[in-house]
């Protein structure tokens, strides 16, 4: 059963609690904390990302100082890469890049790793809480996208999306209904369709 | 203000108040969520003739730097009336003594269930904006930013609500208007956390005796089951799709 639960709302099934972290405990009850949706599972609709360790980020370079780069995330916690003597790096301010989480330093500061230099292309936002229905199961639907549109697609778990392609503006359009419809069933299958019909549009 | 011994009356000969509701009913209600593209999340409350628009931005970086604390973010609110929202001025010099006062009881209502310690050193801004006002704008203004706030996706406790109570001719009344909070023999306005519920604000114009107070609480937590419906169904409204 698909239903939307808001915050102060009781969580019955203690089964959903498992890997999640919106929700508050008082008195041996559970209490949700976001907007989220319960089907199976406890998936927020509306919040903010919380980095872990090994994730894909996309971001812009906002300052460039001797040792370290500042990488606007879109995100309340700073964020920089240490440029270390052995791998010299050269970006420039507003840059965009595509990085990895290493660390997250006292709870305040991202370390970046493996950054990559996104050149050309274009750069989206979407919410960070419907990047794993953007990404899909085992990465469904942005293979499906990617796929159909014949782009490159670049997804940061912090809401930044890079994408690169002659119909990109169709990339462009799927991402952002995907991200609208993310709680409605069956999507994958819809984007599809939907997908298969505007390219057999634009092929007329 | 009129003086206590030039009241109008405030009630009709059938009993009922001016605008023809009973003591304990509400004023039309209706909100709407995700109003504002920019803000991270928005509402948009019409409550009788109180229009009321609340935004919140953030988790962001505090401004100045000194406020901010290690430990939780810190939350900023800012109430204000607009210059055309009554027939008496407002706002036109910057924030007046009622506005800080407002203000600051709001910030105060949410330091009690935002879930601050989740992002620390960093602020979350409330802005809460009376379009137009007709009594009981405070309620209004927390009921609207707590629907804001759920639509931010910042993590709380709970879902708050706020009504004011009063007193006329010894009568418990709810949801005071302007005329009725202006010369009712008391004016209380209550915010309250539903689950348990909590009572976070608790402010008092005039006088009510312990008996006519615990009557008023009641008749708000009553009054409140239909108000957080009608927050939660805003929140609802904004996952329809066409």
């Amino acid at each position: 059963m698909t239903e939307i639960l808001i915050p102060g709302d009781l969580i019955e099934d203690k089964e959903l609690l498992k890997n999640n972290r919106f929700y508050i405990s008082e008195n041996n009850k559970h209490y949700c904390t976001l907007v989220s949706l319960y089907n199976n599972r406890l998936i927020p609709l509306e919040g903010y990302w919380y980095p872990n360790i090994d994730e894909t980020v996309v971001g812009i370079i906002k300052e460039v100082r001797n040792n370290v780069f500042e990488v606007d995330l879109s995100h309340f916690l700073r964020a920089i890469i240490i440029n270390d003597f052995r791998n010299k790096l050269h970006f420039n301010v507003g840059d965009v890049i595509e990085a990895k989480v290493k660390a997250i330093e006292n709870k305040k500061t991202i370390i970046l790793i493996y950054p990559r230099l996104l050149r050309d292309g274009m750069l989206i936002q979407t919410k960070p809480v419907k990047i794993p229905r953007i990404i899909g199961k085992n990465n469904t639907m942005i293979n499906q996208i990617s796929s159909f549109t014949k782009t490159s697609i670049i997804v940061g778990f912090n809401g930044l999306i890079y994408i690169k392609g002659a119909n990109s503006s169709m990339a462009i359009s799927t991402i952002l209904r995907v991200e609208k419809e993310a709680h409605t069933k069956g999507l994958t299958e819809n984007i599809k369709q939907i997908l298969q019909k505007e390219l057999e549009l634009t092929e007329k | 203000m009129a003086s206590s011994l030039n009241k109008p009356e405030l009630l009709r000969q059938d009993g009922k108040r001016l605008d023809g509701r009973d003591f304990d009913e509400l004023r039309p209600l209706k909100i709407t969520a995700n109003v504002i593209k920019n803000a991270n999340g928005s509402a948009y409350t019409e409550w009788g003739n109180n229009k009321v628009l609340a935004a919140v931005y953030g988790p962001k970086e505090v401004v100045p730097k000194h406020l901010s604390d290690p430990s939780k973010a810190v939350i900023k609110c800012r109430y204000a009336m607009a210059p055309f929202s009554s027939l008496s001025d407002h706002g036109r010099s910057g924030p007046n003594r009622r506005a800080t006062e407002i203000s600051k009881v709001t910030r105060e209502v949410f330091e009690n269930v935002v879930l601050t310690k989740e992002f620390p050193d960093t602020a979350i801004e409330i802005s809460i904006e009376i379009l137009q006002s007709d009594g009981g704008t405070r309620a209004a203004g927390i009921t609207t930013a707590a629907v804001a706030l759920a639509n931010a996706g910042i993590p709380m406790k709970d879902l708050v609500y706020a009504v004011s109570a009063g007193k006329i001719k010894d009568n418990i009344v709810l949801d005071l208007n302007m005329i009725e909070d202006n010369y009712s023999d008391a004016d209380m306005p209550v915010a309250i956390a539903p689950r348990n519920n909590n009572i976070l604000l608790l402010q008092m114009d005039g006088g009510l005796t312990k008996a006519q107070i615990n009557s008023s609480l009641d008749k708000v937590i009553n009054a409140g089951k239909i108000i957080s419906k009608i927050q939660r169904q805003a929140l609802l409204d904004v996952y329809k799709i066409d």
